[in-house]
């Protein structure tokens, strides 16, 4: 009995041990609190805070004591609770600055306690301010350029009246998409402007703040701000571009129309047409066809016309059938000789026959209407006249040139007058003109006419060289207007008498003729 | 040691203080205390950073093994603590603390300056600069104070006499030395602050009518 009792009780003994030792095993004294932090926010109070180390499995319990330089007592923390959990909150009364703290953290629970020592030398190296609060960006657009106009305010809790704190700014801006701030350092003021901004960009702004040379606050909320495109500023630069490209264009319009002649020269080049020994376009287009007819028979030595009013007219009457020549009628009537061209002769020339197309016309009408001494007996074949004039001639010597498509015959009197004066020599090359009294084939009864009456003012050409030409076409213009000297007087005739001109010395010759005069000036030379 | 007692109540600069004396060329009290302050801030400043570049590279004590600030050879002095303290001083016994601490380091930063020379630190030339820098800011706030506290009264040119005992020489070992260096860096951060703190006080206190002063 005794023995059982006595194991029994040993027994729950040892389990009663073996149980404590168990439950000693998973609960310990705590372990001393780690890792101790104060912060000042002001200069004023301040917080510390600690890590606590294992509870030891228990509830455990943190104190903090501290003492401060110079005072003997040991006091407790005042505040658990304001700051948070594990922390003490030291309010004005029980901060001192510049005085040295030194702290203990006591940790406890039901079976033990564990305790650290921390020194706080300065609270001052704890100050660590509150972010500026109530940034504002306003965007100020006035000229010359935009920017930023940046306000904010210092923390709340710091009080800058007394001049107990210093409080020194610091503010960073950058583009929105940009990676890289650009840091400003402010001082004392509580805003800024800043300048370095464009528009159409958005930007975004912080700032934060330090007390008495201490640590640097967390940066303060982002403001952002957008520059607004300042359209009149690109208003004017186009204008601007616009305008100062218009000058140079002005000029070059301007500079284009003084040498518009040297312009069209260069743009439109003059098409060189086809050119006929001595054919004239411009006398094509004057429509002159005398002169046309001179240019293109300008190189026959056509006997000069006679008037043919003064003479007595004899009329051949002509025929290529033998039915004509066998009408007695007629040629009884006449004396005549009668020329029988055949029709297939073709002689490329021209008749003029201006003055008689009256009588031409009576011809056709009657034949009995006429004088014998002037009419004109006409083959009754219809006319085809390659020109619309006729030249009737008469004079003891005749040339007989039929015409072409007709079978009248054209006959020419060899000259006999003397008025004329006659073109001893004409080259191929010339042509002489001005001279008046030679009467080429192209002139005009009556003009030819009138040259008879001229009077004997004018001089005649005596001799023309052959290295003498005259306003010729085609040639070059150091042939154009050559005059020999010794051998031209002056005119007084007006007339101008060209067929013929060279383009190229056309001013220069028309001048001359117009005024009758031939330039004996030193410029020419005849060989 | 000289006890201070800090005076309740506040005094006020006359009209008198306010302007020139004895015929000199007036400068107003206003701009010689905020030359004032910028000198002091930059002290300051400077002695922040020569701490941080200390500690930058060598930090040699423990934070027990340290000594501590109430060993420094200003901490006799007594001055205010907080700002409710502060504001309770006069004028003239701010200018007198300042001067006083003022005056306390000009030997302390002779020592400084030789011994920053041969310091075996990477930093310093870096170091030496900078004490060079505090010891010609030093000197030019003494007399700018001088100057300040002439207008202010005699209590105002009262100087506690605070002398400093630790030698010429800072130790015989490289750890000696760092550590003494460290040291004394402290101390004068501590009280570069005060000063500049003090006279901040004044000059917020003398400028009524120009709140941004403060």
């Amino acid at each position: 009995m005794y023995n059982a009792r006595m194991r029994t009780h040993l027994g729950l003994v040892i389990l009663c041990v073996l149980s404590a030792a168990r439950v000693c095993s998973s609960t310990s004294a705590p372990e001393s609190p780690r890792k101790f932090d104060c912060r000042s926010r002001e200069k004023e109070t301040f917080s510390c805070w600690w890590e606590p180390g294992s509870d030891g499995g228990l509830p455990t319990e943190y104190r903090l004591f501290y003492t401060q330089e110079r005072l003997r007592e040991v006091r407790e923390c005042p505040d658990y609770v304001s700051a948070g959990a594990n922390s003490c909150f030291f309010d004005k009364k029980h901060t001192s600055i510049w005085a040295e703290y030194t702290m203990t953290v006591v940790a406890t629970n039901a079976l033990g306690n564990a305790s650290e020592e921390f020194r706080i030398t300065d609270v001052m190296e704890y100050v660590k301010p509150d972010p500026p609060v109530n940034v504002t960006v306003v965007v100020n657009s006035s000229a010359p350029s935009p920017f930023l106009e940046i306000r904010w305010k210092s923390p709340p809790d710091v009080d800058v009246r007394t001049g107990w704190v210093t409080l020194k700014y610091e503010l960073r801006v950058k583009q929105n998409d940009s990676k890289e701030w650009k840091t400003v350092d402010i001082g004392s003021e509580t805003f800024f402007n800043f300048y370095n901004v464009y528009p159409g960009l958005l930007y975004m702004a912080q700032v934060r703040c330090k007390l008495d040379h201490g640590k640097w606050s967390e940066w303060s909320n982002t403001i952002f701000a957008e520059i607004p495109k300042n359209h009149q500023v690109e208003k004017y630069f186009w204008i601007f571009v616009f305008v100062f490209s218009l000058i140079p264009l002005l000029m070059g319009i301007y500079i284009l129309l003084l040498k518009r002649n040297v312009v069209k020269q260069c743009l439109l080049p003059p098409v060189p047409g086809p050119k006929i020994k001595g054919l004239n376009a411009h006398l094509l287009k004057s429509g002159r066809s005398e002169d046309v007819v001179n240019a293109l028979m300008g190189n026959q030595n056509f006997p000069p016309v006679a008037a043919w009013t003064e003479q007595v007219e004899d009329f051949l009457l002509v025929s290529d059938s033998d039915e004509w020549l066998l009408t007695d009628s007629f040629a009884s009537e006449k004396n005549k000789d009668i020329f029988i061209i055949p029709a297939g002769l073709h002689l490329g020339l021209e008749i003029q026959c201006r003055d008689l197309s009256v009588d031409l016309n009576t011809w056709e009408k009657t034949d009995d209407s006429k004088e014998e001494a002037k009419s004109n007996f006409l083959n009754m074949e219809p006319i085809n006249l390659p020109v619309e004039k006729h030249e009737f001639l008469n004079g003891e010597e005749m040339s007989i040139q039929p015409l072409a498509n007709t079978s009248y015959v054209d006959i020419q009197q060899h000259p006999t007058l003397t008025d004329y004066s006659r073109v001893k020599e004409v080259n191929d090359n010339t042509i002489l003109i001005l001279n008046e009294e030679e009467i080429p084939h192209g002139l005009d009864a009556e003009e030819v006419k009138s040259e008879v009456s001229v009077p004997d003012d004018y001089s005649r050409v005596k001799e023309v060289n052959s290295d003498v030409v005259f306003l010729e076409k085609g040639d070059s213009a150091d042939g154009c207007c050559k005059k020999k000297e010794d051998h031209y007087t002056d005119w007084t005739n007006q007339k101008p008498i060209m067929p013929l001109e060279s383009e190229l010395s056309k001013g220069f010759c028309l001048k001359m003729i117009a005024s009758g005069y031939v330039d004996s000036g030193p410029a020419f030379s005849v060989k | 040691m000289a006890q201070r007692r800090i005076s309740g109540g506040k005094l006020f600069i006359t009209g008198e203080m306010c302007t020139a004396t004895d015929g000199e060329r007036a400068v107003p009290v206003n701009d010689l205390l905020d030359r004032a302050s910028q000198r002091s801030d930059k002290m300051h400043s400077l002695s922040t950073l020569l701490t941080q570049e200390m500690d930058s590279h060598f930090p040699p004590y423990g934070r027990m093994q340290m000594p501590r600030p109430a060993d420094c050879h200003t901490s006799a002095l007594q001055t205010p603590n907080d700002k409710e303290q502060a504001l309770q001083v006069s004028e003239s016994d701010l200018m007198s603390l300042a001067r006083s601490l003022l005056q306390a380091w000009v030997d302390p930063l002779a020592v400084l300056s030789t011994s920053a020379i041969t310091l075996p630190h990477p930093s310093k030339s870096s170091i030496s600069s900078k004490i060079q820098e505090l010891q010609e800011h030093s000197k030019s706030l003494a007399d700018g104070l001088d100057i300040l506290s002439g207008k202010m009264g005699p209590s105002a040119q009262a100087i506690s006499f605070l002398p400093y005992t630790g030698g010429t020489d800072l130790g015989q070992d490289r750890v000696t030395i760092l550590n003494k260096f460290n040291f004394l860096l402290s101390c004068l951060r501590r009280d570069s602050h005060k000063i500049d703190s003090f006279l901040k006080v004044l000059r917020c206190r003398a400028a009524k009518l120009q709140p941004e002063l403060c």
